[in-house]
């Protein structure tokens, strides 16, 4: 019998499906994994049984797979940004003239 | 170079010790040297309003206008766990660190997170 996953090893796993859906290259497949994580992660907020939990998890393990490897993929096919993203990095570093 | 000087100059009888003297020279002149800067020491205040930044740009919290040290992820900022580790994701990034799962866990509060900010010596 499969056995449920502690607190910390989901969130080690939803951390995973965040850090790499932003590794995506392409806007619109980066915003729509991390929406995919979230809501996946989300609708199962409420599972209490043991094998429902270790179910979800195991197929979000599955998942991870998947979208590790088309993260990688993403990143072998570049795009030019959107108008939408930022050009400059996303550091928020406060810039020296305070503008 | 050098050996070209000396072969100019030098008589017969010198030019075939040269050779070894020329490279004794060049090695010492080529003993690596290393200048170690000093870490480059972020500060508690400046780790602070750049954490704060990246909470004003997570925009899933509601209230941004009085965030403090104290401010707590989950009461005051209505985080739940998951939110807690997207935001922390974001701060990760910000700062190019890694904080550990178990660390990340016990990170409640603004406070907390800058705090072992700036106890990182990896953050940039």
């Amino acid at each position: 019998m499969a056995v449920a996953p502690t607190r910390l090893q989901v969130l080690a796993l939803y951390k995973q499906f965040i850090k790499n859906s932003k590794q995506f290259n392409n806007y619109n497949f980066r915003e729509y994994f991390l929406r995919r994580s979230r809501e996946s992660f989300r609708a199962n907020v409420a599972l209490q049984k043991p094998e429902e939990v270790a179910r979800a998890f195991a197929d979000a393990k599955e998942e991870l797979g998947v979208l590790k490897r088309q993260a990688i993929i993403s990143q072998m096919y570049t795009f030019d940004k959107l108008v939408v993203e930022p050009l400059d990095s996303q550091k928020h570093t406060p810039s020296p003239t305070g503008v | 170079m050098f050996r070209s000087v000396l072969r100019t100059n030098a008589p017969m009888a010198l030019r075939r010790a040269a050779p070894i003297a020329v490279r004794v020279n060049a090695a010492r002149f080529m003993m690596p040297t290393r200048n170690y800067s000093a870490a480059n020491k972020l500060t508690n205040d400046a780790v602070q309003t750049r954490v704060l930044s990246v909470i004003q740009a997570f925009n899933k919290t509601n209230s941004v206008a009085d965030v403090s040290a104290k401010t707590s992820f989950h009461q005051d900022l209505g985080l739940d766990s998951l939110d807690t580790v997207e935001l922390l994701v974001a701060i990760e990034e910000e700062f190019e660190i890694e904080i550990p799962d178990k660390v990340a866990d016990e990170l409640k509060t603004v406070g907390e997170t800058v705090e072992y900010i700036a106890s990182n010596p990896e953050a940039l």
